[in-house]
């Protein structure tokens, strides 16, 4: 019994693909989503700033202070931009949330009445918005609510007690100061959701639920990625039965022969990924027709950016077993990372950095735009043509490799 | 007649392995010729470079007067290899997959349907036609494999050890199908390690070894060049205990070995009886005696010292 678990060790140490799966791809998966959620290689526990816009359109010295105030902040990353470019840049994902300071703010805070901002945030990212509130409600209400809340008390008293003498008013107005500046000093301040900001999501349509979007991209493009993968390995198995050897005898250029199977596997992928949409909408009633060019623009280039990742993986493995543990590995890590497995906006802002190098966080990004952010044409293609470059840059590298290690059988 | 082909000088050097040693031979229009050599001697190296899948570090291939490597497109058109590998796509039907391989050929589709049934007929296989290939026996697939490479009728078919592992009954009706297009005027080209095949089918044979053509031309050319002589095998009784040494010092003693003491001999009717007298000088018991005509077993034996299958 020991000696047939000494060779089945001995086999297993023997078969890379083995020790990649048992050990490597594990270790890979847990170091991620490690720096994904457990706060890992940030140095300390202190979050990740939340990126937000600030438009001043009042523009006075209060709005300055207030500002500047909030850019001392760790927690926030703060960029001053125009307000209607601000929403449009919110709209199309690039920060969480756009704050708005408009005419009249000191005015209102002067005269005790709410004051006239807002915060835009993309509904998206629903969880960074929440903390975004908590954070910045927190923070205005040092600055700007204590004075309109005093402001107001006041008006109240005078209002209510017409025949008050003015050294009484004095000492409740003094009483109303010391606690207002108790709770400025306590976190349990509990005026922090008074300062009545008004609150808009970017995207208030709501046609589409995120959820489902985030759901039928994610997984189709992972799903995907695992058949071109193995559509990939066929190019391995047409190399080892031989025919790879008996196309190379017939009058075809060897490159058509890649190409060939770069197309079949397009065809494939645009199947697959059309009948994951038209599912999603004939069963959980994801309207695919709200913007359907851009719709069949995305699905093309996905399919084609993922198409060439399943050749790439080809080209670069000598055998076919050696394409099952690439891909695995790079497709899980991928999924992972590009937000197939989790929500990017789960994550934190170091993981959605890195996200851009995969396929996966194109794709989704591109559906969401079209199903979420409901954005035109001309900014999805911008995704789109990303994943086009994406796609082309691994096609050359594979017809390089292709003639370097798939060719190489004579 | 015509060189349809022309292989002059190759060479083909893997890692630090020398392959081939200036090859050359040339082949006539309609000739059967069969290369003929041990297992890594430079076959399925001289093949793929004919074939265009493998590029020599020297020399030239010219079929049909067009040099291959400047006209490969024009040259693939003009042959058909059949691998030593049995490249089917198993999962497609016969038909299915000589749709296939004949669609790379840019035959139309009635031609190419023509010529389907006929070469499914040509290999008796025409009741098998639309079943699955993985449904084939081995001697069939063979059979299949051969027929993908005439569909576009080339005119030098390129046979690579196409009987490797087959029944006798496929082996004889392939052997059957080669004489039929050799007679209908096909140049062929044939690697094996098979005498018996070789002797059997082909015009002309290359020797090759080690990379090198060691010897070309008819069975009577060879044996009148190597003066190859016939063979005595005598099988012995308990070899493990003779004395090798001294029976190798025996006149045209050629080769010891698993039990049995080769010789070669002119006159065999006349050299048998003092072999026999110096093996029982030697105390050789002997349980079998045989006397082989010069064939090219013996021709090989002759020009390399060693057998063919060693």
């Amino acid at each position: 019994m020991l000696k047939l678990a000494i060779k089945d060790l001995r086999l297993i140490i023997h078969d890379k693909r083995a020790v990649i799966l048992t050990l490597i791809l594990p270790i890979a998966l847990i170091s991620l989503f490690a720096f994904a959620f457990g706060g890992v290689g940030g140095g300390s526990n202190d979050a990740n700033p939340i990126s937000i816009f600030i438009s001043d359109r009042d523009n006075t010295d209060m709005t300055k202070e207030v500002i500047s105030k909030l850019d001392t902040m760790k927690s926030l990353d703060i960029k001053q931009i125009p307000f209607e470019e601000g929403k449009e840049e919110v709209k199309k994902g690039n920060r969480v949330a756009l704050l708005v300071f408009y005419k009249g703010f000191k005015d209102s805070v002067d005269n005790g009445t709410s004051p006239s901002m807002e915060l835009f945030y993309d509904q998206s990212r629903q969880i960074e918005a929440g903390l975004l509130q908590q954070v910045l409600y927190s923070k205005l209400m040092g600055i700007v609510g204590q004075k309109t809340i005093k402001k107001s008390i006041k008006k109240m008293i005078e209002k209510n007690n017409p025949d008050l003498a003015p050294k009484d008013l004095s000492a409740i107005q003094q009483q109303v100061d010391e606690q207002m500046n108790s709770f400025g000093k306590s976190d349990e301040n509990p005026a922090n959701n008074s300062l009545g900001i008004k609150t808009t999501p970017v995207f208030a349509k709501a046609e589409q639920n995120l959820g489902l979007v985030q759901a039928v991209a994610g997984t189709a493009i992972m799903m995907l990625l695992f058949t071109v993968a193995g559509m990939g390995s066929g190019m391995l198995l047409e190399k080892e039965e031989g025919t790879l050897k008996k196309l190379l005898y017939s009058p075809i250029r060897p490159t058509s022969i890649l190409f060939g199977k770069m197309l079949a596997t397009v065809a494939v992928s645009i199947i697959q990924l059309s009948v994951m949409f038209i599912f999603a909408w004939l069963a959980f009633g994801l309207n695919i027709f709200i913007d359907f060019a851009s719709l069949v623009l995305m699905i093309l280039t996905t399919a084609f950016a993922c198409a060439s990742f399943g050749i790439f993986i080809a080209s670069i493995a000598k055998t076919r077993k050696q394409v099952e543990s690439y891909s695995t590995l790079i497709i899980l890590v991928m999924s992972a990372i590009g937000g197939s497995m989790v929500p990017l906006f789960l994550m934190p802002a170091i993981m959605q950095n890195i996200a851009v190098v995969s396929v996966n966080y194109w794709g989704i990004q591109g559906f969401y735009d079209i199903f979420w952010r409901h954005l035109p044409i001309s900014d999805v293609a911008q995704r789109a043509l990303v994943l086009f470059g994406i796609g082309s840059i691994m096609m050359l590298i594979s017809i390089k490799n292709f003639k370097k290690n798939i060719l190489s059988i004579a | 007649m015509n060189n349809i082909l022309e292989v002059s000088n190759l060479s083909k050097t893997f890692e630090n392995v020398e392959a081939l040693k200036r090859v050359s031979f040339s082949i006539q229009n309609g000739e059967f010729y069969g290369l003929l050599g041990p297992n890594g001697a430079g076959k399925t190296t001289t093949i793929n470079i004919i074939s265009t899948i493998s590029q020599p570090d020297t020399g030239y291939v010219k079929i049909n007067g067009m040099d291959l490597k400047n006209h490969s497109i024009e040259c693939k058109k003009s042959i058909g290899v059949v691998p030593q590998e049995i490249a089917l796509y198993n999962e497609l039907s016969a038909h299915e997959n000589l749709m296939f391989w004949g669609s790379l050929y840019s035959l139309n589709y009635a031609d190419l349907q023509n010529k389907i049934d006929e070469t499914m007929s040509l290999m008796g296989l025409t009741d098998r036609k639309e079943d699955k290939i993985k449904t084939y026996s081995g001697g069939m697939k063979r059979r299949i494999n051969i027929a993908s490479a005439l569909l576009h009728s080339p005119k030098i078919l390129i046979m690579d050890e196409p009987t490797v592992g087959i029944d006798p009954q496929s082996r004889n009706l392939i052997f059957d199908v080669l004489e039929e297009l050799h007679k209908n005027g096909m140049t062929i080209i044939y690697t094996t390690h098979y005498m018996e095949e070789v002797e059997r089918l082909c015009d002309r044979i290359g020797i090759i070894d080690h990379g090198n053509i060691i010897a070309e031309g008819t069975i009577d050319e060879l044996r009148e060049t190597t003066k190859a002589e016939e063979s005595i095998n005598i099988h012995v009784e308990n070899s493990e205990h003779i004395n090798t040494e001294k029976i190798k010092q025996i006149k045209n003693c050629l080769d010891i070995s698993n039990g049995v003491i080769t010789f070669s001999s002119k006159n065999s009717g006349k050299d048998l009886p003092l072999i026999l007298m110096e093996l029982n000088k030697a105390e050789v018991g002997i349980s079998q005696i045989e006397i082989h005509k010069v064939n090219l077993e013996t021709i090989f034996l002759n020009l390399t010292g060693r057998k063919l299958r060693d």
